[in-house]
């Protein structure tokens, strides 16, 4: 049995339809993460599952047990907000009972609670401490530790890592996969952020205005995006698209052609109903771009913009009269990634070629019609 | 000297003449406590000849000591009253998306306009008619609906900016409406209710209309209408009403001191 089932759930405000005929099942002990720009309707679906939100058609079933018209705190779940909600006149220990107290728990049930969720989060020095004297990191464990002393369900995470400063972020991603690991607590975690949606989801729900583009695993997702929302979504930076038309058929797919760059580019394609003039569009990657090209399109620009991490470097290429549309930059560069540290200026003349067996291949409804070669024959 | 500095001095001089111009008749009133019958008329501006606190005394006699434990429950229970149903009020027409709420709301805003002398004689009548008069409950009703209007507004633009995330914890912690307006949220607007409060006690400390109107009882009269017991048809103890006076004044002068950061931010914050 699903530990949270979601069917054809519409929510509507007025006249505008924020969630649209949404339907996802989230097994027991599963990490699920909604993500998808704002305004797509995520929050909006949490807070539905929350309670927070009625809804205006549809049913949501927790455990077997359809929760749609309960009050918030029947329904078997815990929240945790994106500004951690703790009540500030109470101590922490007050906020991390205060459920437990209200359910008419005796004292010794809730400090047992208490001090369980505190040594799991490693905040029992922190236990006596009103919220203003702790600093963001805490008080999220706070906010969390709250949620585990009412052993929900499904526990349910509003952004909660937006408020926190990278180096926190990165490292309370971490605490969320150990507790995680160590809970086997079903989990649903809503973000805009992909990064924690690709590190910490088993499962990822792609969420767009309103209606869900896609659900999978991580890297199924990156690997096999169903179309170029979701291309675009996952993968920082964003994948590269360029608009090109089919100039010949093959046996094994089409040639296309794509103004600014010199030559044609055979794609293998399966069933795809193209025609010679139809109007695609080309993805690739930031690390699928090739050194040292021989074949394919290539790619002659000029560094705009660089960007040395370390132990990466990311690229910008300003393509001349060839550019990305709906690209990481405003202008169109293309953004390449290579695991190396690379010594370049800006406007050094840079030469990279795009691998047909590395190009995604979109038709003109966006919906996907070729992945990457290393990919699908792994896959299929 | 700079333009700004000499718009400071300026600024500075008006408010020294201004602050003189209210102090000035409290300093005579403290002044006139100290003073016989006689100097009061013969020396009026000057010093007592004297410190003597034999106005206190007299005032004390006549009954100060009940006067100030019923204005202290009519003041404590108004207030009370004024602070629950207001503050309960505010937050359902804060919270509601509703068109008729909106209404009311105008319509409570509109009990402003309503000068409590227009309603004297009915709310005299009112009163009467359920055998009130002469008791406290026949201020505290009134007192508390005059509050309302006011402290309404003032809790509805506190509870627009409350964090709406906190009644949502408390919800999924399995607080009912009630509950969480009672743990969590009237414990968090201690700016608004002490503003309100101080508002309101000040004012109901120092009415005068109604109390004269619905209490003659003297066991059951305020301040403000006990001390005219001083006061007799051909002649008055007019030490004794400014000892009387500067009893009077004292405890919500103790109170405005201590809450004055509060009350300054209400007013600082009325025009939101």
């Amino acid at each position: 049995m699903a530990a949270l089932d979601i069917n054809n759930l519409v929510k509507d405000y007025g006249a505008y339809r924020a969630i649209k005929d949404v339907s996802f099942s989230v097994g027991a002990g599963e990490f699920v993460v909604m993500v998808g720009p704002s305004g797509c309707g995520k929050s909006t679906l949490l807070r539905c599952i929350a309670g927070l939100e009625s809804v205006t058609s549809g049913s949501i079933v927790i455990s077997g047990r359809d929760i749609t018209l309960d009050e918030p705190s029947d329904r078997g779940v815990a929240m945790v907000f994106q500004n951690y909600a703790l009540y500030p006149h109470m101590t922490v220990r007050q906020n991390m009972g205060f459920a437990l107290r209200i359910a008419g728990q005796p004292q010794a049930v809730i400090d047992a609670a208490v001090t369980r969720a505190a040594r799991i989060l490693r905040i029992e020095a922190q236990l006596d401490k009103k919220p203003k004297a702790l600093s963001g990191g805490q008080k999220q464990r706070v906010a969390i530790g709250r949620a585990i002393t009412r052993a929900p369900d499904v526990f349910l995470f509003d952004e909660p890592l937006s408020n926190l400063d990278a180096a926190l972020r990165s490292q309370m991603r971490v605490e969320l996969g150990r507790l995680h690991a160590e809970l086997g607590a079903t989990m649903v975690y809503v973000t805009h952020d992909q990064t924690e949606a690709m590190t910490m989801a088993s499962r990822i729900v792609v969420l767009n205005d309103g209606i869900i583009e896609q659900v999978g695993p991580p890297l199924d997702l990156y690997n096999y995006p169903v179309n170029r929302f979701v291309a675009g979504f996952l993968g920082s930076p964003r994948m590269n698209f360029v608009q090109a038309k089919v100039s010949g058929l093959t046996e094994a797919g089409v040639q296309l052609t794509a103004s600014g760059l010199d030559g044609n580019l055979s794609v293998s394609v399966a069933d795809a109903p193209l025609k010679v003039g139809d109007l695609v569009t080309v993805g690739v990657r930031p690390e699928a771009f090739r050194d040292d090209p021989t074949d394919g399109w290539i790619l002659n620009g000029a560094i705009a913009v660089i960007e040395s991490l370390g132990r990466e470097t990311l690229l910008y290429l300003d393509g001349g009269p060839l550019r990305a549309f709906d690209s990481e930059s405003h202008e169109g560069y293309f953004a390449v990634h290579r695991t190396r540290q690379i010594t370049a200026r800006h406007s050094d003349k840079l030469r990279v070629g795009i691998d047909p067996d590395a190009v995604y291949l979109f038709d003109q409804f966006d919906r996907a019609i070729a992945w990457p070669n290393a990919h699908t024959t792994n896959q299929k | 000297m700079t333009h700004f500095s000499r718009a400071k001095v300026i600024m500075y001089g008006f408010v020294s003449l201004w602050s003189l111009f209210v102090m000035l008749p409290l300093l005579w009133m403290v002044l006139a406590s100290f003073k016989t019958k006689r100097e009061l008329f013969m020396d009026p501006l000057g010093l007592p000849g004297k410190w003597t606190f034999g106005a206190f005394e007299r005032a004390w006699g006549v009954g100060m000591g009940g006067f100030l434990l019923n204005s202290a429950i009519v003041t404590a229970a108004s207030v009370a009253l004024i602070v629950v149903v207001s503050g309960m009020a505010a937050y359902v027409l804060a919270r509601s998306d509703s068109r008729w709420l909106r209404l009311i709301y105008l319509l409570i805003v509109a009990g402003f306009a309503v000068p409590v002398q227009a309603v004297l004689v009915p709310l005299y009548q009112m009163i009467s008619a359920a055998g009130m008069l002469n008791s406290l409950g026949a201020i505290v009703l009134p007192y508390a609906a005059y509050g309302v209007p006011f402290t309404t507004v003032l809790f509805y633009a506190f509870f627009l900016d409350f964090p709406r995330e906190l009644e949502e914890a408390a919800r999924l912690d399995g607080c009912s409406r009630i509950r969480t307006f009672f743990s969590v949220i009237l414990p968090l607007s201690g700016p608004a209710v002490a503003s309100a409060a101080i508002f309101q006690a000040v004012f109901i400390w120092n009415e005068f209309v109604l109390a004269l109107l619905m209490l003659n009882n003297p066991s059951t009269k305020t301040l403000p209408v006990g001390i005219i017991a001083l006061g007799g048809e051909f002649t008055s103890d007019w030490p004794a009403i400014m000892a009387g006076l500067c009893i009077a004044i004292l405890p919500i002068l103790l109170i405005f001191v201590l809450a004055q950061k509060y009350f300054v931010r209400s007013l600082a914050g009325l025009g939101k």
